[in-house]
This record gives structure tokens, sequence and C-alpha cells, in this order.
């Protein structure tokens, strides 16, 4: 019997989805988009990007190249002196900058703001009390902001990547550029997978505390940098990110090894997990984020 | 539709909210007032279910508001701050809250344009709300709360920043929604707004209910404050007499002579009493009167008098 309120719930949710789903992620996208620290960030992203252009400009003339299939393929010096294609170096560029910068740090700032715009400004301006007393399930206030949240987070951090390897692919030509689309796919991969982790993780910290903003920035910090390189880390959510980065870049041959994405523990032993549960994980999460999350919501009294 | 309360209580930490709350609300329009801080909006709150009770039970059409969510498509609630997306139009808010009711997109704009001209936004409609004036910020409240044509509707201070013409639409509004068998629930500090729409009130202060019920009932209830009873009679000659005689009679506490406007003011505990005895003695003293009258169960007295601390039976 409750399994059949529960469906008809379910199915009552996705006919309501039409006319909830448009105006909530409308005006939450609209509000996360003239959010000035949203600018701010994206300005902070883009700095990487003017950095490859003065590089390219400043090393355009000194590069030497070789046609192959009527191709140019721009090549460099390795450390033994022989000349190797240059998009092999620049794709790895890539792959390291983004990792360091927008995957861990500007990704989990855009986090901790958007939840903290999408849910605790509604508390702040006292609108979340009139959404308490129209007829909408705790669950649809969140999810729909939650998917806003995700949609803006992997949009704007997609847009970025994006063009920060073409500016860094540059240098390698068109055939680099082409050549390495695969890695561009890896980090968009990688960045979906961290938004739809994080927004959840952040969007129950709004909820449930006061002082979302340092509370995110402590678990960052406490949670996801120093745990994440320890024997514990398959409690954080970078753990999970890295197996999927480790497993890509070696399918794509790299020569990388498990100790260089952190996925080693204190014995020296790879506990790297398998791409597929990583993925299944970083779902579980968050569908227990949106379980949590909804709880919250529902239970706050005003 | 019904609202139940029944020895409802709620603390915030050591502090008290409201204490030992029971009442029942029936349709039609039905006054909370009380100083500030007395507990009306944390009643209303409750009622709502955007709080739970401490202690006690709250029912709504016998459910209960803070669990049952189906249960919010009854309500319609003006809240006394300000609540707005200030980046959105008067119309793209109103809209927006009856697409949170399943509403198609289409069909929202239409009935919220409908119900923002009918409260005067013809032309403000389609700007930004934060360009509006107060008076306009509190009709797009009452437009957003009734615009889906809600059973129970909860308006705290709706007449607050409202200009006489607003207020005259909103009241003009609540008493056709309460013909319409609505269930209305308005709390004010404009003691003359409520009295001209409701008898029906219940008095709160710190935490307390004071009393709930009609206006009049409520003053008889409070036989042992003393009530003055106004005579005028027609030549002021008789004014001295009067006084003299109405002293004789047990129920008089008191009479007081204003000589400048022609009255007598006779203070008793016994109200009805006079009202029956008095005819009788002024036709055996032939004196002729113009006006009888107490303005003793108006809203200002008994509001002063309960608040203020005085005891009834």
């Amino acid at each position: 019997m409750e399994m059949k309120n529960f469906g008809d719930e379910i199915i009552m949710f996705a006919k309501r989805t039409k006319n909830l789903f448009p105006p909530i992620v409308k005006d939450c996208t609209y509000r996360l988009l003239v959010n000035k620290m949203t600018w701010v960030l994206i300005v902070i992203l883009l700095l990487p990007c003017l950095f490859g252009i003065v590089l390219y400009n400043e090393f355009e003339d000194e590069r030497e190249y070789e046609m192959q299939d009527g191709d140019k393929v721009y090549l460099f010096p390795d450390n033994n002196g022989n000349l190797v294609p240059l998009h092999i170096d620049l794709r790895e560029n890539f792959v390291n900058q983004s990792d360091l910068f927008n995957i861990s740090f500007v990704a989990i700032i855009l986090a901790i703001l958007f939840s903290s715009e999408l849910i605790n400004e509604e508390y702040t301006q006292k609108t979340m009390q009139l959404l308490r007393t129209t007829p909408i399930h705790s669950f649809e206030i969140l999810l729909y902001r939650y998917i806003a949240g995700v949609l803006c987070m992997f949009g704007i951090l997609g847009i970025y990547s994006i063009i920060f390897y073409l500016t860094t692919m540059m240098g390698s030509g068109q055939h680099g550029i082409i050549e390495n689309l695969d890695v561009l796919l890896l980090i968009l991969k990688v960045l979906l997978l961290e938004s739809i982790a994080f927004m959840g993780i952040f969007c129950v910290f709004t909820i449930y505390f006061n002082r979302p903003f340092l509370i995110g920035i402590a678990y960052w910090i406490i949670w996801e940098s120093i745990v994440s390189g320890q024997n514990y880390q398959k409690l954080t959510v970078t753990h999970y990110l890295n197996s999927i980065l480790f497993d890509s870049t070696k399918e794509m041959s790299w020569d990388v090894v498990a100790s260089d994405y952190s996925l080693v523990n204190s014995k020296n032993d790879i506990i790297a997990t398998e791409p597929l549960t990583a993925v299944l994980i970083i779902v579980i999460i968050a569908i227990i984020t949106l379980i949590l999350g909804t709880r919250g919501l529902s239970n706050r009294q005003f | 539709m019904s609202i139940r309360l029944e020895q409802v209580t709620k603390n915030y930490g050591n502090v008290q909210g409201i204490s030992n709350i029971s009442l029942e609300i029936e349709s039609g329009i039905t006054g909370i007032l009380g100083p500030n801080g007395a507990g009306k909006s944390t009643t209303m709150k409750i009622i709502l279910g955007l709080s739970r009770p401490s202690r006690g039970i709250v029912r709504v059409d016998g459910n209960d508001p803070f669990t049952d969510w189906k249960l919010k498509r009854k309500f319609g609630f003006v809240p006394e701050y300000d609540c707005f997306y200030e980046h959105m139009s008067g119309l793209d808010y109103v809209a927006y809250f009856l697409r949170m009711h399943d509403v198609d997109k289409e069909e929202a704009e239409k009935i919220a344009r409908k119900a923002l001209s009918e409260l005067g936004l013809d032309e403000a409609m389609e700007r930004k709300i934060n360009t509006y004036s107060r008076g306009m910020r509190q009709k797009t409240k009452v437009a957003r709360a009734t615009v889906f044509d809600p059973d129970i509707l909860i308006m705290d201070e709706p007449f607050q920043g409202a200009d006489p013409t607003t207020r005259g639409i909103l009241m003009k509004k609540m008493a056709e929604w309460a013909e319409k068998g609505k269930t209305i629930l308005i709390s004010s500090h404009i003691l003359n707004d409520v009295q001209s729409m409701t008898d029906n009130i219940m008095l709160i202060n710190n935490g307390k209910m004071l009393a709930y019920g009609d206006r009049h009932e409520i003053r008889k209830l409070m036989d042992n404050i003393p009530r003055p009873i106004s005579i005028v009679p027609l030549k002021k000659g008789n004014l001295r007499n009067l006084a003299k005689r109405m002293l004789d009679e047990k129920w008089t506490k008191s009479t007081t002579i204003d000589e400048d406007n022609n009255e007598l003011t006779v203070e008793t505990d016994q109200s009805e009493e006079v009202y029956m005895e008095l005819p009788r003695i002024l036709r055996n003293e032939k004196i002729s009167v113009q006006r009888i009258y107490s303005e003793d169960d108006s809203l200002d007295s008994l509001y002063e008098k309960l608040v203020e601390g005085a005891q009834w039976k």
C-alpha cells in the first residue's frame, strides 16, 4: 500500500514538473548569473586563458613542425633532445591545470556560492516561508534548485574548460586541438560529476547550518583537501573524481601512476576505485544529499 | 473549513511564544488583536504549518498543517514583512506562485493579470517589484495570496503601509471573500479597521489568549469591571435630578455629570439591570432622553481593559 502511495507521489511529481521546473530553474539561473561573486569567479577563471594567449603570442614563431598526412604537427624537444609532438605536452598541462585550478578550487567556491544563493538567500528574503505555504513538496523545492545549480555550475566550468582547452592547445595547431578532444571530454565529464556531488553536499550544509559558507570552506580544507590524500580518502568525493581521471588517462596510454592522483594509502598500496563504481557512488551521494536536504527543509521552522 | 488549536504552546528556547491557546475558527472574518510581541504572528505561523507547536494539537480541516504539504493548497498567506523576488515584475511574481500551484504558464499569466488589475495595479504590474511603493507591495502580496482562490486566508497586518484607497479596496475584497464562505484571519494594530469588518475577535497578550469570540459577548463576561452607560436627557435641567435618582439604585457605582455635553454617565457592574430598569425610572421621573449608549464594548475599550491586565469573571 505504501509502495503504491510512493509510486503515486512520484507520478504526481513527474506530472507537475512541466509547471514547476521551468519557472524555478529560470529564476534560479537568473539569480546565479546576476550575482556579482559569480562574475568575480568567472574573471578569476579566465586569467589562465589570458596567460595561455600571451604565451602563444610569445612563442608562436619559434615552433618547429612536420607534416603528417597533410596535417601540420608542431614539435618540441623533450628532456633527451628528441622532437616529440607539442600537443602531448600541452594536453598534460591542460589536465594538470584543470585539476589544480578549476576542479579543486573555483568549482568548490562556485558550489558554496550557488547553494548559498539558492537556499540561504531564500531564507534571508523570507521567500522560503511563502514557498512553504504553497502546495509544493520540500523535495520539489530542493530538487529544481539543485538542478539549476548543477546546470549553472557545469555550464560555467564547462564553457571555461572549452576556452581553456582552446587557449592551451592552440599552440599545437589544429591537429593538436582535434587530436586531444577526448581529453577535453574527460575534463567535462569530471566537472559534471563534481557539480552533481558538490552542489548536493553544499545544499545540505546550507539547509542545516546557519553559516554555510564557513562550514563549506572548512569541509573543503579539512575533508576534501587533507583527508583525500590519506587512508580514509574513500570517504571523500575527490577520491572518486581522481579515480576517474586516473583510469581515463591510463586508458589514453598516458604515462601516469596512481600516486600522481594521490590514489595510494600510507603503505603505498593503490586504492583507486573502478570508474563505473566511482560514478555510481557520486550519483548515490547526490541522491543521499537530496534526501537529507528534503528532510531538513521539511523540518525547518520559521 | 475549520481551524482548531488545542492547548497549543510554542517555546523558542527559553522564550515563550504562545501559551496554552485553544480555539476553533470557522468561516468568516476573525480578527487577532494584541500588542507587538503578543504572539499573533506565532499563532498564524502555527496555523500555516510554518512552525510546529512545542505542545498541543493544531488541525486545519482535520489535518496537521506542518506535515501535510497538500493542505497548503487551501492557504493564502499575506505576511507582515516583505518577501519578494525583487528582480521580478509584480505580474511575474504572482504568476510564479500560481505555477507553484501547478497552473499552466498562459493560464497563470492571465489569472495574475486579472488579480493585480482588480487591486488597481494595471500600470505597475509589468514593472520590477524593487520600484514599487509600500502600497503597491501590499497589494502585490494580497494578490499573490488570494489569486488561487484559497479557502483560508491568513493576513498578518494586511493594512500596514496601505493608503486609505488601498485600505478601502482591501476591506471590500475581504468582505466579498468572507461572503463566499472563506475563513479569514486578520491581525491588525488598527482596531477600527478590524471593528468595521468583524465582531469576531481573539485578544492576545504576552502569548496568552485573553479572550476569543464575539466582542459584545466578551464584554458581557467582564461584569466585574464597571461599565459606563451614558444618558443624554432632552432638558439640561434634568441632569442633577437624574443623577440623584440613579444613586438610589444599588447597581450604581458612581455618576458623572458632563454639563457641557448635557450628559450623565452611570458606572455600573450590572449593565443588564440598568437597561431593564432605566425606562421605568425615566417614566416615573418624567424625564425624556435623546440617547442612551455605551461605548464600552468598542474594540478600543476592550483592548485597553484586557491588554492592560484587567480581569473578568
